[in-house]
C-alpha cells in the first residue's frame, strides 16, 4: 500500500491515508464492496475543530439524502458547525459509539471515529492527491475565512 | 428605601430544559433566603415584548439591578438599555471556569470608542451574569453577595457625601419574596408572579452594543426589512424589532465594528461573547464543511436574499446597501477582537 500524504497546517501535519477517497466537505470515505461506505472526518477537519464535545444527527438510518444536505451538527472545543452529506444516497448507519462518546473521533479519526455509512456512488469524490491539491488551493482562503469569523 | 436595595432579576431559559430549570429553581430558593435583596423571576428577557408585565416591572426598577440570564452579559446589558432599563455597566468578577487566565492583560488597552448609550445615564449600576458559566448555584450566590455589598457601599457613600440632595423616588417594583421581608410589599401587588411569568412568544431581533457602534449606518442601508431607523439625534436604532427575520443574522456580518448582536444565535461572537474573553470563543466552520467557501459579506447577502424571496420579493444580491468601506479601513487602535485574531494565529492553523 502506498505511503500516506501530508498537508502542513502550520506546525501540524494532517496525515492523509492513500487508500481512502476524499470529499470536499473534509470527510474521508473507505469504499465498500457492496456500495455502502463508511465516512469520517479527515485529520485536517479534526485539527480545525479540535476536541469534539457533542455530535448530533437530524436524520435517521434509512433516510434518502441529497448531496450537501444538512444532516446534523457538531460542537467542539474550538468550533461549531452544521454537518452536510458528502454524497447523495441512503443513510445506512450512524456510529453509535461516537454518539455516546465522541472522543474516538479525536483519538482514531480514520478508524473507530468513523461517523456514518452511506449507500451511494462515490461520484465527485477525490483521491488523496486530488484532496491534497484541493487543500493547498484553498488554504489561504480558509485561513482568511476563519479569521473573518471574528465578525461572525 | 428600596431604591437603595439591590434588585435581582432572574431571566428564565426559554423552553423547558430540565437542567436549566433546576439551576434557576435552586438559585431562586437560595436568593430568597438572602437578607436585603429584592428577587423576581421573569421569562426569557429577550422575548419580553413591550406589553409584557415582566418588562414593565423591569422598567419600574430604579436602583442597582443584577440580572441573571442565559445570555452573554454584553448582550443582556444592551438589550436592557434598548428598552430603557439603563445604567452604568456593573463589573462582575465571576469567571467562566474554562477561561484561560492569562487573557486579562489586554484590559488596559483603550477599548474601541463607540457612541455610547443615548443621553445621560441614570446614577445606578446594572450587572449581568451568564447562567451558562456554572451549573451549580454557589458561584452565583457568592457573586450576588459581593455585588450586594458593593452596591450598598456605593449607595451609602453617596448618601453620606450628599445627604440632603436626593429626592425620594417612587419604586414601583415587585418581588417574589414573601411580604414582610421589607417595608413596601403593597406596591408590589400589581406584579403578581403569575403575571410576571406569563409565557411570551419567542422573538428575534438585533441588539446594538453602543460601546462599539460608531453610527456608520451601514446596517440601516443593508437591512431591507425596515428593522433599523434613527432616533431624534440621528443615532442608529433597532426601531422595529419584530420586523426582523427569524434566524437571520445577516446585518451582524456587515457591521464593521461587530456591534450587532443576536443574543440567541449559535455562534458566540454574534451572540455577544465578551470581547475580551476570547479564548472560549467558537468559530463556525459550517461554510467549510458545507464545501462552500464564502466571506462574511457574501454570506450576509445570501441570508438577506433568502429572506427577501421568502417574503415574495426579489433577491437583490450585492446590488443594494453594501458598505463602500473596501480599502478605506484604517488600522484603528488594537482591540480585543484583534487579539482574537492573534489567538487564532497562535493556533497555527
Ligand atoms: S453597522 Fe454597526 S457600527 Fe454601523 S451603525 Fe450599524 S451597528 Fe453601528
Ligand atoms: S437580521 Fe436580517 S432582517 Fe434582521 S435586521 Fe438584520 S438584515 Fe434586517
Amino acid at each position: 500500500m502506498s505511503e500516506p500524504l501530508q498537508f502542513d497546517m502550520g506546525k501540524f501535519a494532517a496525515v492523509l491515508p492513500a487508500d481512502l477517497r476524499y470529499c470536499r466537505n473534509h470527510m474521508w470515505c473507505r469504499p465498500g464492496t457492496a456500495g455502502t461506505h463508511p465516512f469520517g472526518f479527515t485529520s485536517y477537519a479534526i485539527r480545525l475543530m479540535q476536541d469534539v464535545y457533542f455530535l448530533d444527527w437530524s436524520v435517521s438510518p434509512g433516510a434518502v439524502v441529497a448531496l450537501k444536505q444538512q444532516i446534523g451538527n457538531i460542537e467542539t472545543s474550538k468550533a461549531v458547525s452544521d454537518l452536510f452529506t458528502p454524497i447523495a444516497g441512503i443513510v445506512a448507519e450512524f456510529n453509535a459509539e461516537v454518539l455516546r462518546d465522541p472522543s474516538a473521533i479525536n483519538v482514531d479519526g480514520y478508524g473507530r471515529g468513523w461517523l456514518f455509512e452511506l449507500t451511494g456512488t462515490l461520484d465527485g469524490t477525490m483521491d488523496v492527491q486530488g484532496y491534497l491539491d484541493f487543500l493547498t488551493a484553498n488554504w489561504d482562503q480558509t485561513q482568511r475565512i476563519i479569521k473573518g469569523q471574528m465578525g461572525d | 428605601m428600596s431604591r437603595n436595595r439591590l434588585t435581582i432579576v432572574l431571566s428564565q431559559a426559554p423552553g423547558k430544559h430540565p437542567a436549566k430549570r433546576s439551576l434557576e429553581e435552586s438559585l431562586a430558593a437560595n436568593l430568597i433566603m438572602e437578607p436585603g435583596l429584592d428577587v423576581s423571576i421573569v421569562p426569557n428577557l429577550y422575548d419580553l415584548g413591550p406589553d409584557h408585565t415582566g418588562r414593565m416591572y423591569l422598567e419600574g426598577i430604579s436602583g442597582d439591578l443584577l440580572v441573571l440570564t442565559w445570555h452573554f452579559p454584553r448582550a443582556a446589558f444592551w438589550l436592557l438599555d434598548r428598552i430603557g432599563v439603563r445604567g452604568h455597566e456593573g463589573l462582575t468578577q465571576i469567571k467562566p471556569p474554562q477561561t484561560d487566565d492569562d487573557e486579562e492583560e489586554g484590559e488596559s488597552a483603550a477599548p474601541k470608542q463607540g457612541i455610547g448609550s443615548a443621553g445621560e445615564l441614570p446614577d445606578r449600576h446594572i450587572y449581568c451574569l451568564d447562567l451558562r458559566d456554572f451549573n451549580t448555584p454557589d458561584p452565583y450566590l457568592a457573586e450576588v453577595r459581593r455585588i450586594a455589598l458593593e452596591s450598598r457601599e456605593r449607595t451609602e457613600g453617596k448618601l453620606a457625601a450628599n445627604a440632603n440632595s436626593i429626592a425620594p423616588l417612587l419604586q414601583i417594583g415587585v418581588q417574589t419574596v414573601p411580604v414582610g421581608t421589607n417595608g413596601h410589599g403593597s406596591l408590589m401587588k400589581a406584579f403578581t408572579p403569575e403575571l410576571l411569568l406569563t409565557p411570551p412568544d419567542r422573538r428575534w431581533y438585533p441588539v446594538i452594543d453602543y460601546s462599539r457602534c460608531t453610527n456608520c449606518l451601514e446596517c440601516l442601508d443593508f437591512c431591507l426589512f425596515g428593522v433599523y431607523g434613527v432616533d431624534s439625534m440621528e443615532r442608529i436604532l433597532v426601531e422595529t424589532q419584530d420586523s426582523c427575520k427569524k434566524g437571520c443574522p445577516a446585518c451582524s456580518r456587515v457591521c464593521p465594528e461587530q456591534a450587532i448582536m443576536f443574543p440567541e444565535y449559535k455562534t458566540a461572537a454574534i451572540a455577544g461573547a465578551p470581547v475580551g474573553a476570547i479564548s472560549g470563543l467558537k468559530i463556525d466552520l459550517t461554510r467549510l464543511f458545507g464545501g462552500e467557501v464564502k466571506d462574511a459579506m457574501s454570506q450576509a447577502v445570501e441570508e438577506r436574499d433568502r429572506e427577501l424571496v421568502a417574503d415574495g420579493r426579489t433577491a437583490v444580491g450585492m446590488s443594494v446597501g453594501l458598505p463602500k468601506r473596501q480599502g478605506e479601513k484604517q488600522a484603528g487602535p488594537r482591540d480585543d477582537l484583534d487579539k482574537l485574531m492573534d489567538d487564532l494565529d497562535a493556533l497555527e492553523l
